[in-house]
């Protein structure tokens, strides 16, 4: 039998509803090929990987898999697959064992070849000491390397892997990668979702999609071409208001098409190929123009209309720094019963400063700052928000933070409108007071003008801002942000740093959370954190610079240098 | 169908039930919680009945009369009052169901041999205990102060139920109720469960069909429900001491085909709801509420309109109540329940396909 090619896509498209999910679309897979499916959340990853794996219907067009069409040939596709979704795909009160041998047997590998499969992926996926352990106490890392193990135990020929990477800690990742590497060498063909750029780059090929449609199809390098050449980043050794100001101005230059705003630097996107010294020529003295890689992110940022993002942004009124102290924490612990979800944290993040949370999911990210916001019992040590203890969440401590939580917390059978209102009445603003603190956090996070919809009918975009000014109307001291940009475009995220920026520049002390480790780019300093423990913190070249990396290391790979510092991380999560 | 992808089905559904321990619990606990407080709660019997009597003769007469109510097992005397009112705030306030007024002249009268009216007022807010409580009354007026003699004598025999418990009727019925709440219930969660935290996905993305998932739910959860029964059967007969008067193993057959039936509702629920939440209202709301209200367990159902009737044949506790009181009480024999058990398995056969065609194996 002829091997027929793994994927092959004719018009392929699926909506739900009237929402088009994927728009038609031609694509094949080559045998052995690694293909990246890259896209924001929403962009129609999930949706398109359903539809391969033949568990989804498409309501136009046409798949065969492996030969057999994913309409009425499922389960042969089922069969010859791997299908690793996003979620979870084990059973937690099974152990490791039981749990790959569940996999194996509906997938009808017989008992001698499992016997000698699983052995040999479990001691490649170093879950071999583990064998008995219940799927639920394992680390999410583990976990996913054993769901990986339950789609490759009947050796499939192809393997569609959602996300892989999803809150799973940096060093995990890469071992999860380490395998994949090891079956694609025995030909194994590959189809990743992923939003990381560095498993982008572990691929043969990308489709970028964005709202369902693909974007542009081809090696990372291939796909950068647009944006080569175009990106450059300027410093001028300040930080803080000079940045700002030469943002402005920068902005003003017919050819730049972009402007980010981070720490130390600004990023700049130009619309059009310019050579390095002429566009020097056009910098105010000082400036120091550098060029830089292109990025994926930066080919959404292309496609769209120029965003400088300067739009009249308000003047902040810049707080006095004197009396207050943004962050203190002190040997912060939260338990859960047996479980510590943070444990013993200290960090300070005097005001003005914009601090970065990082950690895969389960870190405790969420769980400290609930406890900063005094939601959440400290059960040991202490927290200083604002000047302000956050034990027991009194009404002073509430009048000086804001906080934007993860599912943004708003009500969606609420029109924008009245959600504002809403909150403003929560915070004690009324009448006059109540319009000019709505039509200010409007202003600052640019709502201009607002929908007559509900709440729930806006997009994700819209819907961040909306709750970012509700967590805005009583100007807090402290900002926290709880995986912000979760859910939003690039555009959107893009621009939402450039408040966030704004807001930390005023003096405000914001503190995010966010699982998207480029985005630590924009942030002042970082925070890691791993099992509820705080490994490193502080700016990100002098991170670098203390764990031994180069200055312009990635914060994955700085991450990863934290986790191997800290050592005791791996054998945390595997021991007892 | 393959022996072994249903085999690993069944074994692994075997373990999370197992290790699930409040499940367990609650699959145990919670039906013999319901066999003891409607053992013990559903008591149809009149007896004990609060009695206030309003005696304006007071006489050695009047005075036996109140005695013969007191001395009954139906009645209890509550308050003996030479007031009126006493005898009206007292039925009002509900201290008494039934009030006895004796006239003054109650004992000439009868001396007489002349006609002694006795006025018995009842509290008819619940109309079965105000019929019963009457009827009672009249029968211990009428054989006062002798029992007395009548050209056609009554000799009533009650048949299947000869000492007219109610625990008798109520213990049989009881398990088609028990055996309609909690299986459903607890197999209704069994495949939403997968749907909500995204395993079913891999379910999917396998060889297995839709059948054997199906069936590897059913086989534990029947045999968790199978349990279930035979320990509230236990229970019910040793505890509540129903004489059961059929077949045992007839009746452990039939219950063998309502566990199927029963398990097969919660599967389908299963199949057709998303969230956990869902699967549990729509399963209390098509199985216990019904299995109280159509099934015969209290009410008759001959006694209903006729589309209720009908209606009535929707829901499977009807059939099972029916051969279980057969059995137990009338000692009926495979024959006779025969009609309800042929309803039973052709209903369970239906609900199977239903949920086996519902579970698609797409994710949308």
């Amino acid at each position: 039998m002829s091997s027929p090619e793994p994927i092959v896509a004719k018009g392929l498209g699926r909506q739900f509803g009237d929402n088009v999910v994927i728009e038609p679309l031609d694509v094949s897979v080559d045998r052995g090929q690694r293909v990246g499916i890259v896209g924001a959340d929403g962009a129609g990853k999930t949706t398109l990987l359903q539809m391969l794996a033949g568990i989804l219907d498409p309501t136009v067009g046409e798949c065969r898999v492996l030969g057999f069409d994913t309409r009425q040939g499922a389960k042969q596709i089922a069969a010859r697959i791997g299908y690793m979704s996003q979620g979870f795909t084990l059973y937690d009160r099974l152990s490791v064992k039981e749990n790959l041998s569940f996999a194996a047997r509906i997938r009808d590998v017989p008992d001698e070849l499992y016997r000698e499969r699983s052995e040999r992926l479990l001691s490649m996926s170093g879950l071999g000491r583990f064998t008995d352990r219940p799927a639920a106490k394992l680390s999410g890392g583990m976990r996913k390397k054993l769901s990986l193990c339950t789609n490759l135990v009947h050796e499939p020929e192809l393997l569609i892997l959602d996300e892989p990477g999803l809150g799973v800690d940096p060093l995990s990742r890469r071992h999860l990668w380490a395998m994949l590497d090891r079956f694609r060498a025995q030909g194994l063909t590959m189809v990743v979702a992923t939003s990381y750029m560095d498993e982008a780059e572990l691929c043969d090929r990308i489709l970028l999609l964005e709202q369902g449609r693909v974007l542009a199809d081809g090696s990372l390098k291939e796909l950068l071409r647009p944006a080569a050449g175009r990106v450059f980043t300027v410093n001028t050794g300040d930080t803080g208001r000079g940045l700002r100001e030469l943002s402005g101005i920068l902005a003003q230059i017919e050819s730049v098409h972009s402007v980010q705003w981070l720490p130390d630097h600004l990023r700049l996107v130009m619309n059009a190929d310019i050579a390095e010294n002429q566009l020097a020529d056009l910098l105010p003295e000082g400036a120091h123009l550098a060029a830089a890689e292109p990025r994926l992110e930066d080919l959404f940022v292309l496609r769209t209309e120029k965003v400088t993002g300067e739009q009249q942004f308000p003047e902040l009124t810049r707080q006095d720094r004197g009396k207050e102290e943004g962050l203190v924490v002190t040997g912060l612990s939260v338990r859960f019963g047996h479980f510590k979800a943070v444990d013993r944290v200290s960090f300070e993040a005097p005001s003005g400063e914009l601090l970065a949370l990082l950690g895969p999911n389960g870190a405790g990210k969420t769980t400290l700052i609930r406890a900063l916001c005094g939601l959440v019992a400290i059960d040991e040590g202490s927290a200083r928000v604002a000047g302000v203890s956050s034990g027991g969440g009194s009404t002073a401590l509430r009048r000086q933070i804001g906080y934007m939580s993860q599912r943004f917390s708003l009500y969606l059978e609420l029109t924008p409108w009245e959600n504002l209102r809403f909150f403003a009445n929560a915070y004690g603003l009324a009448g006059g007071a109540a319009r000019a603190a709505i039509d200010w956090a409007r202003e600052v996070t640019g709502l201009t003008d607002i929908p007559d919809k509900l709440t729930g009918d806006l997009s994700s975009a819209l819907r961040q801002r909306l709750a970012l000014a509700c967590s805005l109307l009583h100007r807090p001291r402290v900002l926290f942000l709880d995986e912000p940009t979760s859910g939003v475009d690039p555009i959107a995220r893009y621009r939402f740093w450039r408040v966030i920026r704004e807001l930390a520049a005023s003096g405000m002390t914001v503190l995010v959370t966010t699982h998207y480790l480029e985005e630590a780019a924009y942030c002042d300093r970082l925070a890691l954190m791993l099992d509820g423990r705080l490994l490193a913190h502080g700016s990100r070249s002098s991170l670098n610079h203390s764990l031994g990396l180069d200055a312009d290391a990635t914060v994955e790979t700085l991450f990863t240098a934290a986790i191997e510092q800290a050592g005791t991380a791996n054998s945390r999560a595997l021991g007892p | 169908m393959k022996a072994h992808r249903l085999g690993a089905l069944i074994v692994k559904e075997s373990r999370e039930l197992i290790r699930d321990p409040v499940t367990v619990a609650l699959a145990v606990i919670m039906p013999l919680i319901m066999l003891f407080l409607f053992g013990y709660a559903v008591n149809l019997d009149v007896e004990q009945v609060a009695v206030g009597i309003y005696d304006l003769d007071n006489t050695p007469a009047s005075r036996e009369l109140s005695a013969r109510f007191d001395s009954s097992r139906y009645f209890q005397l509550e308050q003996k009052t030479t007031d009126l009112h006493d005898l009206e705030s007292a039925l009002q306030s509900s201290t008494i169901s039934m009030g006895v007024v004796i006239p003054a002249g109650f004992a000439r009268q009868l001396l007489r041999g002349d006609e002694a009216p006795v006025q018995v007022i009842v509290d008819g807010g619940y109309p079965v205990l105000g019929r019963l409580a009457s009827a009672y009354a009249e029968a211990v007026i009428t054989n006062f102060p002798a029992p007395r003699q009548s050209a056609i004598r009554v000799q009533a025999r009650v048949w299947f139920n000869p000492s007219l418990r109610s625990v008798n009727f109520v213990i049989p019925g009881l398990f088609a109720v028990i055996l309609m709440a909690f299986p459903p219930l607890l197999t209704a969660l069994a495949i939403v469960r997968e749907k909500e935290t995204g395993t079913i996905e891999q379910i999917y993305a396998s060889p297995v069909t839709s059948t054997e998932f199906v069936v590897g739910k059913l086989v534990p959860y029947g045999l968790v429900a199978f349990l279930e029964i035979l320990m509230v059967m236990v229970v019910g007969f040793a505890w509540f001491q129903v004489p059961i008067a059929g077949s045992p193993t007839l009746l452990l057959m039939s219950a063998f085909v309502y566990v199927l039936t029963t398990v097969g509702i919660g599967l389908l629920v299963s199949s057709l709801v998303r969230t956990q939440l869902a699967a549990m209202l729509i399963t209390l709301i098509v199985t216990l509420m019904p299995s109280f209200l159509f099934s015969g367990f209290l009410f008759p159902l001959f006694t209903m309109p006729l589309a209720l009737q009908l209606y009535s044949w929707l829901f499977p506790a009807g059939y099972f109540m029916e051969i279980s009181r057969g059995i137990v009480l009338k000692s009926a024999g495979l024959e006779a329940v025969l009609p309800n058990l042929m309803m039973l398995i052709v209903y369970t056969a239906m609900v199977f396909v239903f949920a086996a065609w519902r579970m698609k194996q797409k994710v949308a």
